[in-house]
């Protein structure tokens, strides 16, 4: 059995990095799933002035204060993608692909980095519309299936369900050259909407339209609800408390991801009231 | 496999399916799955320890969707898990994809 953290991290923009310190601070086994870089988004920025402390820097220099910051105090970042995050009852289960790693707490700072949903593909989650071609596809045996692809591993997946179903079409939203059977049909036109009632029946393409029993979406990062599904999403941020408590048991979130202002130091404030909200989780008798 | 894990869950059919639902006393909660999705298997636990929990009150069954297609096209199952809380041959409830095991609980208890 692997071992079982007392809180995962998910994401090393401010907010994450702040939870970790705390979280090690308070003495806590913990493990932080991100990027060398820290934040894409933090290194592009051109300036940043209203951080306290850290005035007139970039925030290639900010980052490089946090890195510094981080190994100071021996925390290590796990350069892997979590695909999908369970709550099991009394911990967590966080899937890197095939391999899972066991949390009691989670803190989830994944930043707002992800593209909106296409009109009617939440209505049609699980009716016709799903993420993960390789899990459904067996589903679509002998049926027609459009799969929107972001990237390039996404033709590996398209390729396992042109094996099983009747007609694939695959629509690339990225440019390059396209590594598919023969069988699978390459549309070069955007998807606009998904058509259903209760099951889908096409999609609307800039230009005309596909009639189809499924369609997946295989985007490069998920939104936070299809990251931890029965999480609660308002208006486009995970819904948290004041404590940056989320709507299950034991996990937090922090930074952009539970809504406006995207600042540095918000986030940073946020992953640090998680971390003690976490903490005290763990430190709390559970009882029923 | 464990030994005596899971005979809380039953495991039903296309034959058995409508006798083992539609005449349960009690409501059922009906978790459709397959051996290659990923999020069933972890959804497996969890409702094992529902089945635990509230077996007195609930039936729990479970059917495999590559064995029971008919079964399966019937309630229009196209993403698993897909977990259907039944009272008689009546759907009360239908939760697609894994769902966090205190969510499962107070839609079951709801339904009680």
């Amino acid at each position: 059995m692997s071992e079982r953290y007392d809180i995962a991290i998910i994401g090393t923009g401010p907010a994450g990095l702040e939870a970790a310190i705390n979280a090690k601070i308070r003495n806590k086994n913990i493990i932080v799933f991100g990027s060398k870089e820290l934040s894409a988004k933090l290194v592009k920025a051109p300036k940043v002035n209203n951080f306290l402390g850290f005035y007139n820097v970039t925030g290639n220099e900010l980052k490089n204060h946090f890195a510094a910051h981080i190994a100071s105090m021996g925390i290590n970042i796990v350069n892997e993608r979590i695909n999908n995050v369970y709550a099991m009852g009394d911990y967590f289960a966080l899937m890197v692909n095939e391999k899972m790693y066991e949390a009691k707490a989670i803190i989830l700072a994944t930043g707002i980095e992800y593209t909106k949903p296409l009109k009617g593909e939440e209505k049609l989650l699980g009716k016709g519309v799903g993420y993960c071609a390789t899990c459904d596809a067996p589903l679509y045996k002998g049926k027609t299936v459009v799969i929107v692809g972001y990237n390039k591993e996404s033709e590996e997946e398209t390729n396992y369900v042109s094996e099983l179903s009747s007609k694939t079409y695959y629509i690339p939203m990225y440019r390059g050259e396209y590594n598919l059977n023969p069988n699978v049909e390459i549309i070069n036109h955007k998807p606009l909407e998904i058509v259903g009632e209760d099951r889908v029946t096409k999609v609307i393409l800039e230009q005309g339209e596909i009639t189809t029993d499924g369609i997946f979406m295989l985007r490069d990062s998920v939104s936070p609800g299809q990251l931890v599904p029965g999480l609660e999403i308002e208006e486009g941020h995970i819904r948290v408390d004041r404590n940056m408590k989320t709507n299950i048991e034991g996990c937090y979130a922090a930074g952009d991801c539970t809504g406006k202002p995207y600042q540095y130091i918000k986030a940073a404030g946020e992953g640090l009231v998680a971390s003690l909200s976490a903490v005290s989780y763990l430190d709390s008798p559970k009882g029923i | 496999m464990k030994i005596g894990g899971n005979n809380m869950i039953k495991e039903v059919n296309d034959k058995n399916f409508s006798e083992e639902i539609a005449n349960s006393d009690s409501i059922v909660v009906v978790d459709f799955w397959a051996p290659w999705c990923g999020p069933c298997k972890m959804l497996t636990p969890v409702m094992e320890e529902l089945a635990k929990e509230m077996g007195k009150e609930v039936k729990f069954a479970k059917v495999n969707v590559d064995e029971n297609p008919m079964i399966s096209s019937k309630y229009r199952i196209a993403s698993i898990p897909t977990v259907m809380v039944f009272s008689k041959d009546t759907v009360k409830e239908t939760m697609v994809g894994f769902r966090p095991k205190a969510d499962l609980k107070k839609i079951i208890e709801r339904n009680l």
